[in-house]
């Protein structure tokens, strides 16, 4: 029994990362409906440049945190005003397929010959600290990461709601073209989107190099799980896709102790293609909102 | 009295001297398109059928032209179904799989008992299975999934099968893969020219398949599913057409390469970059929903994927990854696609 809460508890924790990208991917396919691949990438990318920062300026990972989210920010106003802009304004989802596809391929070989595809971690003093709450060990950057995806999602949800640029993500993620009618830029936008979906790419980036071991064809993996947690969880739902990514942590976790770790996967795409023909609003979106 | 002789001597002329009878076919190429596509094509198939003979079957030229070829065929299948009827497929990796696992079980059980090898039925049957399994994810994707989602949906199916292929040890070999019963390789000759009948046929019939009333509703399709439907087209119908000849063409691609590799496991047959996003890529590279488009796609981007292996080795992806950035960015409708913006003749 304590060993099912604890495959659930890693669960949790695991998925909160899923959750974090799968907002960022949420905010991007919502306003441009661009399937942003390379996501997983990105991530993994932050990863390795919080290693850098850590291992060669000594910086501590947690502090990391505002330079890496600024580079993140910026990273992607420059992916939509440099690459995607043209593909977003004609919706052209093959063509934002494939430069997300050519800028995963980038990140990752990029990744491979820059710092070799063995994995890596960072490895701080207290990264070794265990937590003990109700009988549950788990470790300290853990909780920590969990926390951090929480806050973050947070603050991208208020952003979302309280504020002008917000709300017009909101309207163009509903319906760009009613938006734009009703004279919201779509640039700025779409603008504001892809670089809240990368700045909680490097905020994901942080907490996994934080708690796990991480190498450059780890993103793939996750931008495919963050794909599915999008869609569990509703495209622009913020909160139900932190959700998303939750349950599919606890799944993944819980299958793996059940059924063996290679079945995990299948289990989660089997419930991805159920979700996509079932309930393709997501779990806990209204009907009325159309994919 | 003047006119006739001259029209005469034409026509004896014509009878003496081969050259007359090439320029009379040259002229009435000009004035005939289709004509003048047949002569091209079959041109182009006398230099591409004798090659082996002019430079060495066993050259790398060879190789390259035969990688070329698996290319084409691949992306002409996956053409069908992403380029004319607009459906997105992202699960072409699978279709290919199956078509060498279908070929590596089905000679490793020795069920048809026929000689396997380069076995007609054998490479048929490796089209089967993956137009069944088309047909088993097609019905429940294309019927209720659009756009993305039926993406997304293929994607999923592809992943899953990767998974029970993984899985499933004792019946499919697992990560180690199975090795096909060696059979003679002698030479690349056999491959070629399998692969060159492949494309004629891939070709031919997609070509066929988009010049018929099939075509006709898939472009419907593509451009308006609902006004096609409104027009009296059975939507699922067709997309799953498609789809399953899409996967026959793919699977028996796939069964070619098994035998060209001697042995199938998921890290080569069910690689993600090899046979789902270079299908895509040749494709929209090419011109997304023409008959050319594969065609030349699959040129450029083979040409530029082998020499660039070997020229600059590891950093090759990455240039391979901006190659696809620049041109999705500057040219989203592909090199055939370019013929249209010079002369808006169609």
């Amino acid at each position: 029994m304590e060993i099912v809460i604890q495959a659930l508890v890693n669960g949790i924790l695991f998925g909160t990362m899923y959750g974090t990208a799968a907002i960022g991917l949420s905010l991007i396919f919502g306003t441009m409906r661009i399937v942003f691949i390379a996501q997983g990438s990105i991530i993994i990318f932050f990863s390795y440049l919080c290693f850098w920062l850590f291992t060669l300026l000594g910086i501590d990972p947690y502090l990391s945190i505002i330079p890496i989210v600024l580079v993140a920010l910026l990273l992607g106003v420059a992916f939509y005003y440099g690459l995607f802009k043209e593909s977003a304004a004609l919706q052209d989802r093959i063509s934002s397929l494939l430069i997300a596809v050519g800028v995963m391929f980038v990140a990752e070989n990029f990744m491979t010959v820059a710092w070799t595809p063995n994995p890596r971690a960072v490895v701080t003093t207290y990264g070794f600290y265990t937590v003990r709450l109700f009988g549950i060990h788990t470790t300290l950057t853990r909780l920590i990461a969990l926390g951090i995806a929480i806050l973050a999602t947070t603050g991208v949800f208020l952003f979302l709601r309280k504020t002008l640029i917000g709300t017009a993500v909101r309207a163009c993620s509903e319906d760009s073209e009613a938006s734009s009618l009703m004279g919201i830029s779509p640039h700025r936008v779409n603008a504001v989107a892809f670089a809240i979906g990368t700045g909680l790419a490097g905020i994901a980036g942080i907490n996994f190099a934080t708690t796990y071991s991480f190498d450059p064809n780890y993103g793939f993996d996750i931008a495919i799980k963050a794909l599915i947690a999008l869609t569990l969880g509703g495209i622009g739902n913020v909160g139900g896709a932190l959700l998303g990514g939750i349950i599919i942590g606890v799944i993944e976790s819980m299958a793996s102790y059940y059924v063996g770790m290679g079945w995990a996967q299948g289990i989660l795409f089997v419930i991805f293609i159920l979700t996509l023909t079932l309930r393709p609003y997501g779990l806990f979106g209204k009907i009325s909102q159309k994919a | 009295m003047m006119k006739k002789t001259r029209k005469s001597s034409e026509q004896l002329g014509r009878a003496k001297d081969p050259s007359g009878f090439l320029k009379s076919l040259v002229q009435a190429g000009l004035k005939n398109r289709i004509f003048l596509i047949i002569i091209i094509a079959v041109l182009a198939l006398v230099l591409f059928g004798t090659m082996p003979f002019m430079i060495g079957v066993d050259s790398f030229f060879i190789y390259y032209l035969f990688m070329v070829f698996i290319y084409i065929v691949v992306s002409q299948g996956w053409n069908l179904i992403g380029g004319y009827t607009g459906q997105v497929s992202l699960g072409t990796h699978a279709f290919f799989a199956l078509g060498g696992y279908t070929t590596a079980l089905i000679w490793l059980h020795d069920i048809t008992h026929t000689w396997y090898y380069f076995d007609p039925l054998v490479m048929a049957l490796s089209g089967v299975v993956p137009a069944i399994f088309a047909i088993i994810i097609g019905i429940p994707t294309l019927s209720r999934l659009r756009g993305d989602y039926f993406s997304f949906g293929t994607l999923a199916a592809a992943q899953i099968l990767q998974i029970v292929i993984l899985r499933t040890t004792a019946f499919s070999g697992g990560a180690v893969g199975l090795r096909l019963p060696a059979g003679g390789f002698t030479d690349l000759g056999r491959y070629y020219w399998t692969a060159l009948l492949l494309v004629v046929l891939a070709v031919v019939a997609v070509y066929a398949i988009t010049k018929s009333r099939i075509g006709l509703a898939l472009r419907a399709i593509s451009e308006d599913e609902m006004s096609a439907a409104s027009h009296g087209i059975h939507i699922l119908k067709y997309k799953l057409l498609a789809f399953i000849i899409g996967s026959f063409i793919i699977g028996v691609c796939g069964s070619l390469f098994a035998y060209y590799q001697f042995i199938v496991n998921p890290s080569s047959m069910m690689s993600l970059d090899r046979w789902m996003f270079y299908p895509l890529l040749i494709c929209v590279l090419g011109g997304n929903g023409t008959i050319m488009g594969p065609i030349i796609g699959a040129f450029i981007v083979v040409t530029l994927f082998t020499f660039g292996e070997n020229l600059v080795g590891r950093v090759h992806p990455m240039l391979s990854g901006i190659l696809i950035i620049l041109v999705m960015k500057f040219m989203p409708t592909g090199i055939w696609g370019l013929k249209d913006k010079i002369s808006p003749r169609r």
